[in-house]
């Protein structure tokens, strides 16, 4: 505390350096924890009780599934359900400007269109879409616009948040334009064979247990799986851990290994600007674990002083990546990465102070006279 | 006066080499960052480069492989078969899907070959059958072993069960590991019977890919047809360009970090050096010639530091690939110039703290004991 008087600038400065290696981690944490999230936003957005697959689809990211037309009736027949709403995924490659991006269209009829509109409206009229806010970043496309799908002209009614999951934006349409798509692009001669149902929306009616109606639709059509939405979410984040799950463990470690070496660097030079005093407290006869106890608590009082700066410091960074690359969302304030990062912290912080002390043990209390 | 900083900031033992340490781990975690998207990257046109095809058939509106859907009728592969130029074709169907497998899901391309597949299916095996009948499937060697499974057991693929017959070499990946099963299980996966995906054209000798592509595309209705390059570049370019933004930021990020370290580092030095640059000052050094000692003081600590970087990224990337073989890892030369470029920009600015100290000090205090 009397040196955070006496040297304000320098602890400042070690303040800072342990923060920004804090922050490194938390924005880690937080890039994984916000594909995580943004993958279970893109099932609960939707807004189903129960969703409905073609029989061995358990996920909706990256899958396709092709659902028999008449499934829909064979539904909504079952005791319970309100409605079952349509929707189809189809990925296109969007090419603009040089540029390709992979891009889910979302086509929607009465449930599961976009949620937030930030810039523009919904879809009104023919031939509309509505884009991510990332494609309209990438692309500056503003409402409007066109937007060329397989040379079928769209325009940008409005420009969504937070539908981007898995590094790739979602765009929506409706099933008018979708079936005109298909036709007027002339992509293919069989629209049998291109996605026209992929997954029903299932709205239950109050009182009625989600589970049993889910358990009814797969016993009356074999051909579907049903799902509560919290297990589909489920098996599309375990998907994604799958996949990046081991490339984020190790950034998290290298970042680790940041921390014990900075907070190292920072003790050692601590110790360095006070070899004199601390050889004094040595000549007086001071033992070197009581020396090693004054280190470690001003290791652990800088690093928590850092701790709260990084919070600070991570979330700023979290909004500034989400304004430049909105098709990633960075939950750097969550619970619990950022107790997890806590803790981690403090004990890689005494790791550090740990490897300064050699430097104290080293300090010849002779030099106390010499100077 | 170069000389002397440069001999004393080395004198400083530990703290030097903890700060060295720490540069090299900030610019390593940048290049972990390039190296994944340039690894994956690689990965994902790997199948196309092994296929070694001139020119590639798809639907209209589709010029690449990753994340993309096509389909086309199976007669086009017979028409384009006659097509001046023409030495053979193969076809593929293909889909995006998750597999269950070992406990944990993985996203894969499914490809389905049909009974003509020479240079369509796997292109290495590690062990076993390399191209599967109906109810077969051949998997990844990689897969395999993070699952456990082996050859004759069982696995799930949508709704049909297959058994595994072989284990291919070199067709893993964290984003796209490739998965054979035959045409017609595909076919009844997709509902897609009579439809091929892609359309893979060997061109006979001295033919222009070029120029072959440019025939199918006239020739036929609803088609796209590129040369293999093109249809590479294509893949390889958007899966950069969908993190080029991040690795950008990453790069920022990391390197701010080793601004910090390297600022930090020089500050601390030139705190316990106050009375040898006021002795400096007061022989006649010049403030110029302090700042530049300060400043080639913080370049030999930040390159230093991106060069033990260079070194980790040598040793750990290889090591990493055999623990973690769903990580590709690729370091390009672009990348590394880009980070040593930057790393130039970090040592520059993390200087200045330092050099407004260095202009503080008072040549009298050498006097003041």
């Amino acid at each position: 505390m009397r040196r955070f008087k006496n040297e304000p600038a320098r602890v400042l400065f070690m303040v800072i350096s342990i923060a920004s290696v804090i922050t490194v981690v938390l924005v880690l944490e937080g890039f994984r924890e916000g594909i995580y999230q943004q993958i279970r936003n893109m099932i609960f957005n939707r807004g189903a009780d129960v969703i409905v697959s073609q029989a061995g689809v358990s996920n909706m990211i990256a899958s396709r599934s092709i659902l028999p037309q008449l499934s829909r009736l064979a539904i909504e027949e079952i005791d319970g359900v309100v409605n079952a709403h349509p929707l189809t995924t189809l990925p296109i490659i969007y090419n603009n400007d040089d540029r390709r991006t992979p891009v889910f269209i979302l086509v929607y009829d009465t449930l599961g269109g976009p949620g937030l509109i930030e810039k523009g409206r919904g879809i009104k009229e023919a031939r509309e879409i509505v884009i991510d806010k990332s494609l309209s970043v990438i692309y500056g496309l503003e409402p409007g616009d066109e937007f060329i799908v397989s040379d079928f002209n769209f325009r940008v009614a409005g420009i969504s948040k937070n539908t981007a999951a898995f590094f790739a934006p979602f765009a929506f349409a409706t099933y008018d334009d979708l079936i005109d798509l298909y036709f007027e692009s002339d992509i293919v001669g069989d629209l049998s064979t291109l996605p026209l149902l992929s997954f029903l929306l299932v709205e239950i009616k109050p009182g009625y247990d989600a589970r049993k109606i889910a358990t009814a639709i797969e016993k009356k059509l074999p051909e579907v799986d049903a799902y509560l939405p919290e297990i589909f979410a489920q098996n599309d984040v375990q998907m994604s851990r799958s996949m990046l799950g081991a490339v984020f463990q190790l950034m998290i470690v290298i970042a680790y290994v940041i921390c014990v070496l900075v907070i190292s660097l920072i003790m050692f030079s601590a110790i360095q600007n006070r070899k004199y005093e601390l050889a004094v407290c040595k000549a007086m006869g001071f033992t070197l674990p009581r020396l090693a106890a004054g280190v470690l608590l001003e290791t652990l009082l800088i690093t928590l002083i850092a701790i709260p700066v990084a919070n600070v410091l991570a979330y700023l960074l979290a909004q500034l990546i989400q304004e430049v690359v909105p098709v990633y969302l960075v939950l750097s304030s969550e619970p619990g990465p950022v107790i997890r990062t806590l803790i981690a912290s403090l004990l890689f912080a005494l790791l550090g102070a740990l490897l300064s002390l050699r430097a104290v043990a080293r300090l010849d209390p002779v030099m106390a006279f010499r100077n | 006066m170069i000389r002397w900083s440069i001999k004393s900031l080395f004198a400083e033992g530990i703290g030097v080499v903890a700060s060295c340490f720490g540069v090299a781990f900030a610019f390593l975690l940048v290049m972990f960052f390039s190296a994944i998207f340039a690894g994956e990257s690689d990965r994902i046109t790997a199948y196309p480069k092994q296929v070694n095809a001139d020119v590639w058939v798809m639907q209209k509106g589709v010029a690449n492989m990753h994340m993309a859907m096509s389909q086309l009728w199976d007669w086009k592969e017979d028409r384009i078969r006659l097509i001046e130029g023409v030495k053979s074709t193969e076809s593929i169907l293909y889909l995006n899907a998750v597999i269950n497998a070992g406990g944990r899901a993985w996203f894969t391309y499914i490809v389905g070959l049909t009974g003509r597949a020479e240079y369509s299916g796997p292109w290495a095996m590690h062990s076993g059958k390399r191209l599967p009948n109906r109810g077969e499937v051949v998997i990844p060697d990689v897969l395999a072993r993070l699952t456990g499974l082996t050859i004759g057991d069982s696995m799930q693929i949508v709704d049909h069960t297959f058994s595994i017959v072989g284990l291919s070499s070199g067709a893993f990946s964290m984003a796209n590991s490739i998965v054979f099963v035959s045409y017609d299980d595909l076919a009844d996966i997709m509902s897609a019977q009579g439809m091929v995906s892609y359309v893979m054209v060997r061109a006979n000798e001295g033919v222009n890919a070029e120029q072959l592509a440019m025939r199918i595309h006239n020739e036929l209705e609803k088609v796209n047809a590129l040369p293999q390059k093109v249809f590479i570049e294509n893949d390889h370019h958007m899966a950069m360009q969908m993190g080029v933004e991040i690795i950008v930021l990453m790069t920022m990020i990391g390197s701010a970090l080793a601004l910090v370290i390297v600022a930090f580092t020089s500050h601390a030095f030139i705190s316990r050096k106050k009375r040898d640059l006021a002795i400096a000052k007061a022989v006649g050094f010049r403030s110029r010639h302090i700042y530049t000692s300060v400043l080639i003081q913080a370049m030999v600590l930040t390159l230093a530091g991106f060069v033990l970087a260079g070194l980790f990224a040598l040793l750990l990337f290889p090591m990493i690939t055999v623990f973690a073989p769903e990580i590709s890892l690729q370091v390009t030369l672009g990348s590394l110039t880009e980070i040593g470029i930057t790393a130039l920009l970090v040592a520059a600015l993390a200087a200045l703290w330092p050099a407004r100290q260095v202009a503080k000090v008072d040549p009298l205090s050498v006097f003041h004991g």
